[in-house]
C-alpha cells in the first residue's frame, strides 16, 4: 500500500516520547526519587551506627511495616481510582474488635484462619458501604469517609464494646508469635520475624496483580483518569469504585487482625491518626492525589521510606520527636519535586 | 421470512426520539436512519440536538422516549457497553482518551471490555491487547512501536491523539463510527490522512456519522447529509444535492449570504511594525506591519509557527530577537500583563481552559480588565458599576441574553466567544489578536462575530486573526500571512487570491531549511 506517511508523524512521536531526557525515567517512576531518599537514610544511618545493619534491627523494621504496609496498599487502590480514605483505622479497629469478641465469646474454638476471614469480611461489608455511598451520594470520598469514619468507629463503642480486650484466644496468640526466623542478638536477646510478615509481600503481589493482570486494575487507573470518560467507554464506575473501597476495607481488616494478635491484646480506640501517616507513604510513593496514577512497588518504597524515618533516625541521636519534622520536609520535597515533573517545558 | 426482513433492516433506526433536560426539550421526535457503509455528516447549529442524538446512539444517554432498532430489532435500553458491543464506537470531540494510561491501552482496552460484555473480574491480555492496537494504530497511519504503545497518552501532542481516538474507533469490530468534529484540531495535512481512513472504512461496509461544521470536508467524503434544527431533523439526503447556501438556511432556518464582510480599508497610519522577530525555535526573522484598523490573518500549519508568534505578541511566549514598534514608540513584551498595558489584547484558541471562567457569571467574566474602572474607594467593587458595564458589553456584544449572572459554561460557543471578544473590547486595545475566532461556532454565531470584528476595525483597532479557516480569512481580512516552518512566506491581498493558492504556500517544500 502507497501511503504517504507525513513526516512529523516520527519526528513528534519520538520528541514527545524523549523530550524530557533525563527526566523522563522519573517521570516515569516518581517513586525512585523515595527510593533514593530511603537509600541516602539507610546509608547514613548505616555509616553513623552500624547497629543499623544487624538483623534484629531489620526485622523490628519489617514488623512495623506490615500493618502500615496493608493500609498503604488499600489507600493506593482508592487513591488510583481517583478517590481517598480516611475511614480505614476505624475499619480495621471494628474488624479486629468485632472478630477477637466474635471468638471470646461465642465460637472459643475458632481456627485462626476463620478469624483472620472474619476480620477481613467485617472490613469488606465496612468498605464497600463506603464505596457504595461515594458512588451514589456523588460526594466527594473525603467527605463520605470522614463520615463513617465517625460512624464505624462510634458503632464499635456503642455496641460492641469500650473495653480493652487483654486476654486474647490463645490461638491469636500463638499466631502472633509463629515465628519464621529467630536471631539472637549480642544482648541476648532473641528477635524473631514472624510468619505474618509474609503477609504483606503476599498482599503486594495480589494487588500487583489486580492493576497488571486484570481489567479491574486498568478500569480502577481508568475511572481515576477521568471518570466522565471512562463512563462513556463502558467502564461501570459504581463496580469500579465498590471494588476499590472493598479490597482496601478487607486490607484494613486483615490489618487489623494482625495488630491485634501481635499485640496480644485489643483497643478499640486503636488506630487513631494513622491515616494521615499512612496517606503521607503513598503520597511519597508516587501517587498522586488527585487519582489514576502511582505503583504498587511505589507504595511499598513509601511504605519503608516512613517506617525508616520512624524507626532509626533515634539510633543516629536524632531525638524521635524530629521524626516529624524530616516526614513533612520529605513530603514538601517530594511535592515540589512532582509538581516540577509535571510542569511542561514553555511552549 | 422473518429472518430475511430482519436481514435487509438498517443497520441502525432511530424513530421519535424525544430528549428533555429537566425542563429542556433537547430532542423533539427525531427520525433517523443509518445503512451500513455509507457516510453520514450530521449538521446544525451550536444547541441544535446534534451532540444529544450521538450520546443517546453510543448509550451514553438514555432517550425519554421513542425507539431504537439495531438490526431491526427493537432495543429496549442502550447502555454504553451494549452500544459498543453493537460496533457503535465514537470519536468525541474532546477525544475522550484516558489520559494516564498509555497509547495500547486506550486504543484496545474496550475490546477486552465488551468480550466479558462489561465484567471488570477477568484476567487482562496483554499481548492481544498491544496486538490490537498495533493493527489499529496502523490503519491511522501511525507507526506502532513499542514507544509508541507504551506512550502515557497526556505526553502526546493532539494531533497524535486525535488519530489515536480513531484508532480506538476502528481496533474493535465497529459498524458505526460517529466523529464529533474530528477535523477541528487537525492541519490539513493531518485531514487528509483523516479522509483517506473514512474512505478505508467505508470500503469496510462500516457507516460513518460525522458531526461538523466544515462543509468542505463534508463535500470531499460524499454520502447523506442530515439537517438538525431546534431538536428535529429537518432533512437527510444526498449531500451533493444541496448547496452550501441551501444548507446553512436549513441550518439556520433564514437566508445566509455567503460575503465578504470586509467592508472598511485601513487607515494609512502603521500601527505595529514587527522586524527580525524570532522566538528559539518556533519561528525566526519574522517581518511585517499592520495599520491602524487593518485585519490580517495569519495561517500555516499547525507546526509553521503561526500560534507562537501569536503568543509572543500577547506576552504568552518570549521573543528572543526582533524589534517591535507600536504606534511608532518602541516596546518589549515579556508578560501578558505588559502586553495588556500596551493594549494589546488576546482571544486564544481554546477558550475555555485559557479565556473564560467558566463556572463564573457572564459578569464576572466581561469585567475583569476594567476592575480599576468598576472600583470604588480602597479597591473595593461597585458592584452596580461592574454590572453595567457588564450590560453594556452584552448588548454590544448582542448576546442572545441579557442576565449577566448567567454562568458562561451555559452558553453556547458562539456566545462564548463574544464574552471573550468583548472583554477586550471594554478596555479598546490598540491591537486585538483573535486565535481560532470561530472554532467550534456555529454560522449564525459566526456572521454576527465577524461583524464585530469589522466594528472593531472600523474603530481603528488593528486585527490580527490566526485560523486555519481559510474561507473565514479570505472574508474578513485586507491581508493574508502565510507561514512555514518558522518563516512568513507569502504576504498576500485577500482579494487577489483563493484557497488553493494559500494551501501552496502554506504546503511549500522548505521543510528541511529550517533544520539547518
Amino acid at each position: 500500500m502507497t501511503r504517504v506517511h507525513p513526516m512529523t508523524d516520527a519526528e513528534n512521536k519520538t520528541s514527545t516520547v524523549r523530550a524530557r531526557g533525563n527526566f523522563s525515567l522519573l517521570r516515569g517512576r516518581p517513586e525512585l526519587i523515595s527510593l533514593f531518599l530511603l537509600g541516602l537514610i539507610c546509608a547514613a544511618v548505616a555509616w553513623i551506627n552500624p547497629a543499623f545493619l544487624q538483623g534484629s534491627t531489620l526485622i523490628d523494621m519489617a514488623r512495623a511495616s506490615v500493618v502500615t504496609g496493608l493500609f498503604a496498599l488499600g489507600v493506593f487502590t482508592i487513591l488510583a481510582s481517583g478517590g481517598i480514605d480516611v475511614s480505614f483505622p476505624a475499619v480495621a479497629a471494628l474488624a479486629m474488635y468485632g472478630a477477637t469478641k466474635l471468638v471470646l465469646d461465642v465460637f472459643p474454638e475458632m481456627f485462626m484462619v476463620f478469624i483472620v476471614l472474619a476480620s477481613v469480611l467485617i472490613g469488606t461489608v465496612l468498605g464497600a458501604i463506603n464505596g457504595l455511598l461515594v458512588h451514589s451520594l456523588k460526594v466527594p470520598a473525603l467527605i463520605v469517609t470522614i463520615g463513617t469514619q465517625y460512624l464505624f468507629r462510634g458503632v464499635l463503642l456503642v455496641f460492641i464494646g469500650t473495653v480493652w480486650l487483654m486476654e486474647l484466644p490463645p490461638q491469636m496468640i500463638a499466631f502472633g508469635q509463629w515465628s519464621l526466623v529467630e536471631i539472637e542478638t549480642s544482648t541476648g536477646v532473641t528477635v524473631s520475624l514472624p510468619v505474618y510478615f509474609l503477609i504483606l509481600p503476599a498482599a503486594a503481589v495480589l494487588t500487583w496483580f489486580v492493576f497488571n493482570r486484570s481489567l479491574m486494575g486498568r478500569a480502577i487507573f481508568a475511572v481515576g483518569g477521568n471518570p466522565q470518560i471512562a463512563a462513556r467507554l463502558g467502564y461501570d464506575l459504581r463496580k469500579v469504585q465498590v471494588f476499590a473501597f472493598a479490597y482496601a476495607g478487607a486490607l484494613a481488616g486483615l490489618a487489623g487482625v494482625i495488630q491485634a494478635s501481635a499485640n496480644r491484646m485489643v483497643n478499640p480506640y486503636d488506630f487513631a491518626g494513622v491515616e494521615i501517616e499512612v496517606i503521607a507513604a503513598v503520597v511519597l510513593g508516587g501517587a498522586r492525589i488527585t487519582g489514576g496514577t502511582g505503583s504498587v512497588f511505589g507504595t511499598i518504597v513509601g511504605v519503608f521510606l516512613v517506617t525508616v524515618v520512624n524507626n532509626v533516625l533515634v539510633l543516629v541521636g536524632i531525638p524521635s520527636t524530629w521524626q516529624r519534622v524530616v516526614v513533612g520536609t520529605f513530603i514538601l520535597l517530594a511535592a515540589a519535586f512532582f509538581v516540577l515533573r509535571d510542569r511542561k517545558p514553555a511552549h | 421470512m422473518a429472518e430475511v426482513s430482519l436481514h435487509d433492516a438498517p443497520f441502525l433506526e432511530l424513530r421519535g426520539i424525544h430528549k428533555k433536560f429537566g425542563g429542556v426539550h433537547a430532542l423533539r421526535g427525531v427520525d433517523l436512519t443509518i445503512t451500513e457503509g455509507k457516510a453520514y455528516h450530521l449538521l446544525g447549529e451550536n444547541g441544535c440536538g446534534k451532540s444529544t442524538v450521538i450520546k443517546i446512539i453510543s448509550g451514553a444517554h438514555e432517550a425519554s422516549d421513542g425507539k431504537i432498532y439495531l438490526d431491526g430489532v427493537h432495543i429496549q435500553h442502550l447502555s454504553p457497553i451494549e452500544a459498543l458491543g453493537a460496533g457503535i464506537e465514537t470519536v468525541y470531540q474532546d477525544l475522550s482518551l484516558l489520559p494516564n494510561l498509555t497509547v495500547a491501552e486506550n486504543v484496545a482496552l474496550g475490546e477486552q471490555l465488551v468480550v466479558g460484555k462489561g465484567s471488570l473480574m477477568r484476567l487482562l491480555n496483554r499481548k492481544k491487547m498491544n496486538e490490537s492496537a498495533r493493527e489499529a494504530l496502523s490503519k491511522v497511519g501511525l507507526d506502532a512501536d513499542w514507544t509508541l504503545l507504551n506512550a502515557t497518552v497526556a505526553d502526546l501532542p493532539l494531533a497524535i491523539r486525535q488519530r489515536v481516538a480513531i484508532a480506538r474507533a476502528i481496533a474493535a469490530e465497529a459498524r458505526l463510527v460517529i466523529m464529533d468534529e474530528p477535523t477541528t484540531a487537525l492541519t490539513r495535512q493531518e485531514v487528509e490522512v483523516l479522509i483517506e481512513v473514512v474512505g478505508r472504512l467505508l470500503a469496510n461496509n462500516v457507516a460513518v456519522l460525522f458531526v461538523t461544521h466544515k462543509l468542505e470536508e463534508s463535500y470531499r467524503i460524499g454520502g447523506d447529509v442530515i439537517v438538525f434544527r431546534d431538536g428535529l431533523c429537518v432533512t437527510q439526503g444526498p449531500l451533493e444535492k444541496y448547496s452550501r447556501t441551501q444548507l446553512a438556511e436549513l441550518m439556520t432556518g433564514r437566508s445566509i449570504e455567503s460575503v465578504r464582510y470586509r467592508t472598511g480599508t485601513p487607515q494609512s497610519k502603521v500601527l505595529l511594525c514587527a522586524r527580525g522577530l524570532s522566538s528559539g525555535n518556533h519561528f525566526r526573522d519574522v517581518d511585517f506591519s499592520l495599520k491602524k484598523g487593518e485585519i490580517i490573518g495569519v495561517t500555516g500549519l499547525s507546526d509553521s509557527g503561526r500560534n507562537e508568534l501569536a503568543m509572543s505578541l500577547a506576552g504568552h511566549v518570549p521573543l528572543k530577537k526582533g524589534s517591535l514598534k507600536l504606534d511608532e514608540e518602541s516596546i518589549m513584551i515579556g508578560s501578558p500583563a505588559e502586553a495588556i498595558s500596551h493594549g494589546i489584547g488576546y482571544v486564544p484558541e481554546d477558550r475555555l481552559s485559557e479565556g473564560l471562567f467558566v463556572e463564573q457569571s457572564i459578569y464576572l467574566n466581561e469585567v475583569p480588565l476594567i476592575l480599576d474602572r468598576i472600583s470604588a474607594k480602597f479597591g473595593l467593587l461597585n458592584d452596580k458599576k461592574g454590572r453595567m458595564a457588564a450590560s453594556d458589553i452584552s448588548a454590544k456584544m448582542k448576546l442572545n441574553t441579557e442576565d449577566v449572572d448567567l454562568p458562561v459554561g451555559s452558553l453556547s460557543g458562539g456566545n462564548q466567544q463574544r464574552v471573550l471578544i468583548g472583554r477586550w473590547l471594554s478596555i479598546n486595545p490598540r491591537l486585538l489578536i483573535l486565535h481560532g475566532p470561530t472554532v467550534g461556532v456555529d454560522i449564525g454565531s459566526k456572521e454576527t462575530i465577524f461583524r464585530a470584528i469589522q466594528d472593531m476595525a472600523e474603530r481603528g483597532i488593528g486585527i490580527m486573526i490566526i485560523s486555519d479557516d481559510l474561507p473565514e480569512l479570505l472574508q474578513n481580512c485586507d491581508r493574508i500571512l502565510v507561514m512555514n516552518s518558522g518563516r512568513i512566506v507569502e504576504d498576500l491581498r485577500a482579494q487577489d487570491v483563493n484557497e488553493d493558492c494559500i494551501y501552496k504556500s502554506m504546503l511549500g517544500d522548505n521543510q528541511m531549511e529550517f533544520l539547518e
